[in-house]
């Protein structure tokens, strides 16, 4: 059993033809990947209105991918009205705010109120973390008592300091895919983080989840690992039925 | 247990990897020792690599160099890359020169990791100095900022960090220099490697994985899953790269 946390649907504006959800789902058959969460490339990146509008659309015909509500920190009415708007269909199962694209950094006072908004609606909030200021969201979270957020990227090159991040909140979860594979990042943060706050990504479509999975199998996973991090701690966080057992 | 798709019984070995570092590595805890690297690269199924020490790279390119030779003499898996410090192109000329009477092929070069920004004239003047000794260069850096002083040269250039944002700037210069390689390994993009072979050809592209900095199946198993023809797998697997060592493919 794979869960995906980290995912895409739609295109992008670099040479490549990923727009069609069906990649989604050819991918995920690919590699195993039963269920992916995904958010609407469009409503992170220019409309988050018509995205999640679209990602809504998709995800009423293909029942293995879960929503990510897309909320733009610029206009939190307006993201508000989305999340009462699509929370309700049981289809959307977190909040997925970027930092890049709406122009706000990390901790900026628009991301937080964005994070406290999800917090309010009782969902994970993904967020973009690249840089050292991942440090910060131990504080957004002991300010915001029911808040879960995910670590996008676990910091991108910033990886010790997401780490260090989740060690003093038991409420950071860490979620690792990268375009840059560093050695041992996956297997440093799987020795020191609880591993309840470990979870799997993939970025996929815009990435091949082949970099993913070959990420997990250098850091060479327990059984128990496996469980927790590529489906058990996902479907808890998210709420997620499964077949499995518990 | 982690289950990965099944991949053809003919791409379970890759011939040449471009992009293999070892020595010391002051920013990570990591082994980079020779063995270590030679052990990688054979549990990845990897058969061959183009090896450059970091020693060359980060503190001394004389010693560095000679520690190269060094190791491709204890592990034959391995073919020696030589290095250089764009930050004394002088003692660049010497060491180029020695390195070719040597008999080495391939010179790669750091520009990020010595600080060393596109425009720079040491930079240029190495390139032209060792494209007038025949070598094929390998480079990091940003494609978008350093395929400038390697272009209109004449230069066979394998850049190692040509990312999947960047295919397009790759494909639109590779259509004018038909010495421009890209390495894999960041090709990551579920077209990325595709779309290069496709609009500019498979020799084009090599294999890289950057052992040991990087983790080495991610690359590995992108290429494996590649879509490419049996032709074409086995020119970025390999043949591209045997090419530059005069080697056929």
């Amino acid at each position: 059993m794979i869960i995906d946390v980290h995912a895409h649907a739609g295109p992008w504006f670099f040479a490549t033809d990923v727009g069609a959800a069906e990649l989604n789902i050819t991918l995920m058959d690919r590699y195993g990947i039963d269920r992916q969460i995904v958010s609407a490339s469009e409503a992170v990146t220019y409309d988050m209105v018509a995205g999640n509008r679209w990602m809504a659309e998709v995800l009423e015909a293909h029942p293995r991918l879960l929503g990510y509500v897309v909320v733009n920190p610029n206009d939190l009415a307006a993201g508000a009205r989305e999340l009462e708007k699509y929370q309700p269909t049981g289809r959307f199962v977190g909040v997925k705010v970027h930092t890049t694209y709406p122009g706000q950094t990390l901790l900026s006072k628009a991301i937080q109120d964005t994070m406290a908004l999800a917090a309010q609606a009782g969902l994970p909030v993904l967020v973009h973390t690249w840089d050292e200021s991942v440090l910060g969201l131990v504080d957004v979270l002991e300010r915001h008592p029911g808040l879960r957020v995910i670590a996008g990227h676990m910091g991108g090159p910033a990886w010790r300091t997401a780490v260090e991040a989740a060690t003093r909140t038991d409420r950071l979860y860490l979620e690792p895919c990268c375009s840059i594979t560093d050695a041992g990042r996956y297997r440093y943060a799987l020795d020191r983080v609880p591993l309840e706050q470990m979870l799997f990504g993939t970025d996929s479509t815009l990435v091949d989840p082949a970099i993913a999975m070959g990420v997990v199998v250098d850091a060479a996973l327990t059984e128990d690992e496996y469980e927790h991090v590529m489906w058990r701690n996902a479907a808890r966080l998210f709420g997620i039925e499964t077949d499995q057992a518990a | 247990m982690v289950r990965l798709p099944p991949v053809p019984a003919e791409r379970h070995v890759i011939g040449i990897d471009v992009d293999v570092l070892f020595g010391a590595v002051p920013h990570r805890q990591l082994d980079a020792s020779l063995d270590a690297v030679a052990h990688q690269q054979e549990s990845h199924g990897i058969r061959r690599g183009l090896l450059c020490s970091l020693r060359g790279a980060l503190f001394d390119v004389s010693s560095g160099n000679d520690e190269t030779r060094k190791a491709t003499e204890q592990q034959q898996r391995f073919v020696p890359v030589g290095s250089v410090d764009i930050r004394d192109a002088l003692g660049a000329e010497d060491e180029i020169g020695r390195l070719a009477e040597a008999g080495v092929k391939i010179l790669r070069l750091f520009p990020p990791e010595q600080w060393v920004e596109p425009g720079s004239p040491g930079l240029a003047a190495i390139i032209d100095t060792a494209v007038g000794h025949d070598l094929v260069l390998l480079t990091s850096g940003d494609f978008s900022q350093f395929w400038r002083p390697f272009a209109d040269r004449g230069a066979r250039v394998c850049f190692l960090d040509v990312h999947a944002y960047r295919v397009a700037d790759f494909v639109v210069t590779a259509r004018r220099e038909p010495g421009f390689v890209a390495s894999t390994r960041m090709l990551v993009g579920p077209d990325s490697i595709e779309r290069i072979a496709g609009e500019v050809g498979a020799h084009h592209l090599a294999y890289g994985s950057r052992t040991p900095l990087h983790d080495v199946m991610p690359s590995a198993l992108r290429l494996r899953m590649a879509g490419l023809t049996k032709q074409e797998w086995k020119q970025v697997a390999g043949g591209t790269a045997a090419g530059w060592l005069g080697e056929a493919l």
